[in-house]
């Protein structure tokens, strides 16, 4: 199948949307499937082969944060060339109310579309952008996915019909042969936290709360933290003894983090909320660490109801110290959990989240159909069409 | 030129343009709803093709057999894409499917077969994709009947001779046996 690819985000920088269209393009490939991502990007000549730049984004303040998007007629041609050029039998595009590709490329192209929303908005934001010419853009969208249900809710509630949940994939070959860092665990134990540190909802200080009584039962438990942002206030608590004990790294390359979490005995994930899946538990996972989690529903439905990791109540540190220390007594238990943990996330490895995509592709693609330029609604556009046949059908 | 036929001459381009506009965004999504069909019909067509292998396979019992191969066969004669004919064919043979595939020790029989195995697996993935297209043509036609309910594209016939679009009503039910 000849897919087109659309991403609104900045090629350059490494972000959700953009980390999960370079995973999907990479799956499709290795499946034998044609592959063109249309992205913005400063730098050509890093691209990979399938990517496709329209060239160097503008930095915006959209979604509460400063996003590099592309828009205005030099980037509408190119896509409109792209897709002329493409001959694609589906073209998906991601996040397609971004003020960005995404959406001119729903203007500029007819046929079988596929869009996949990833953020839930809120009803003010989304009537906003739900503007009339927008929503005529939405309407030549064939097929609407959501990446979780707190984005489907979103979609359902304020937009008309219905979508397909497929959650993010993970790249399990990325992290199962993860080698912990050097000396890590080593003969001792230890507890990875990976997050931002003075994001309270990412739940530091609830873990720190519940440290010293692990300490008191593992004396040697050691604790590493990673991830951007200071914690230094939230450590501030610790006796001196159990702040020894702890170990910053700061702001970690995407490429080290299997390494990190396969530092840990067992990885803590103490978030306070706001989670709408839990892409870091499964990714621990992959790594073979068992993962200790909070009771959040997100959480709860990746751990598969504790048969894949254990959960404690949600901002409840004493709960949490005796998870943990139970579990740091029980190497069978671990031992256990990390073959449940393992088998857990083949179901959420990029292959077969894939997969799923292309059932969706496939159930509003009809092969002889493609997608191809829109020239705008003009009446005369309309003249001299005729009804689509159906050529013969290749699987 | 007074600025009164100024006026009047911008009104005229501005409703032309506006029911050009209306009329390109019917076109689209009957265009959408046309291939959303075609893809649904597709699916339909293959999941025909897998019954009737099915029923083909050595070694399945006589009963089966005849159940499968008949629902498949009725399925994969009709000639119509969309017709009640149609719904029904495809209604009887999803019911026979659901009624002879809904117990996980049967099936696990009738997967020591390899061939058989194989033939389930791609019944699964054909009837998810079924169920989606089914939904995707629906969520079309809801988009398209939207807009012609709408007053000025009613008196100006902007949908021209085309039919009002109806969704398939499809049993779209997939037997519980066949996951995992």
């Amino acid at each position: 199948m000849r897919i087109g690819i659309v991403c609104p985000y900045s090629w350059d920088i490494p972000g959700g949307v953009s980390a999960h269209v370079a995973d999907l393009a990479e799956a499709l490939i290795r499946m034998g499937h044609y592959v063109s991502v249309l992205a913005p990007a400063e730098f050509d000549e890093l691209l990979p082969d399938y990517v496709v730049s329209t060239g160097k984004p503008r930095a915006v303040k959209y979604n509460g944060s400063v996003a590099r998007l592309s828009f205005g007629p030099i980037a509408a041609r190119k896509i409109s060339k792209w897709v002329e050029e493409g001959e694609f039998d589906v073209l998906h595009v991601h996040e397609p109310l971004a003020p960005s590709l995404s959406v001119l490329a729903c203007w500029a192209a007819k046929g079988p579309i596929v869009a996949t929303w990833h953020s839930s908005m809120d009803k003010s934001r989304m009537m906003l952008t739900l503007s009339k010419l927008a929503q005529t853009a939405m309407e030549k969208v064939s097929a609407r996915i959501a990446v979780s249900e707190a984005a489907r809710t979103t979609l359902i509630k304020h937009v008309d019909g219905d979508a397909v949940v497929i959650p993010n994939g993970v790249d399990v070959r990325a992290f199962c042969n993860a080698k912990p860092m050097f000396g890590w665990p080593g003969a001792n134990l230890s507890i990875v936290f990976l997050g931002r540190g003075d994001e309270p909802r990412k739940g530091l200080s609830v873990l720190v709360d519940a440290y010293p009584e692990i300490r008191r039962n593992h004396p040697n438990v050691r604790l590493l933290i990673a991830g951007p942002g200071e914690p230094a206030n939230t450590l501030k608590s610790l006796s001196r003894e159990d702040r020894a004990s702890v170990t910053l790294l700061g702001m970690i390359a995407p490429q080290d983090k299997a390494s990190v979490l396969a530092s840990g005995t067992i990885y803590v994930a103490p978030n306070t909320g706001g989670e709408s899946f839990g892409i870091v538990l499964l990714e621990a996972m992959a790594t073979g660490t068992p993962v200790i989690a909070s009771n959040l529903e997100a959480f709860s439905r990746v751990l598969d109801h504790g048969r894949a990791g254990l959960t404690f109540e949600n901002e409840n540190s004493t709960d949490l110290a005796k998870v943990v220390s139970d579990l740091l007594a029980d190497p069978i238990q671990r031992a256990e959990l990390s073959v449940q943990g393992k088998s857990r996330v083949a179901e959420f490895d990029w292959s077969v989240v894939a997969t799923r995509i292309v059932d969706v592709y496939e159930s509003i693609r009809v092969s002889g159909v493609k997608v191809e330029p829109d020239l705008t609604g003009q009446m005369i556009g309309r003249l001299g069409r005729g009804r689509i046949t159906p050529e013969s059908r290749s699987d | 030129m007074s600025s009164q036929s100024i006026i009047v001459i911008v009104a005229i381009a501005f409703a032309i343009w506006y029911l050009s506009y209306q009329a390109g965004r019917l076109d689209r999504l009957h265009h959408r709803i046309e291939v959303t069909e075609l893809a649904l019909h597709g699916q339909l067509l293959r999941r025909g093709g897998i019954a009737a292998e099915l029923a083909a396979v050595p070694g399945i019992d006589p009963a089966l057999c005849v159940l499968w191969g008949q629902a498949a066969h009725e399925a994969l004669i009709l000639q119509e894409v969309s017709s009640p004919q149609r719904t029904q064919v495809e209604d009887e043979l999803t019911n026979i499917l659901v009624m002879t595939l809904n117990d996980p020790e049967e099936v696990n029989e009738i997967r020591c077969n390899q061939h058989a195995s194989l033939l389930l697996d791609e019944l699964l993935q054909v009837s998810e994709r079924i169920k989606m297209s089914q939904q995707f043509h629906t969520d079309a036609v809801r988009d398209c009947l939207e807009i012609r309910e709408q007053f000025l594209v009613r008196f100006f016939r902007l949908a021209g001779r085309a039919n009002p679009p109806v969704p398939v009503d499809l049993d779209v039910q997939i037997p519980s046996a066949l996951f995992g």
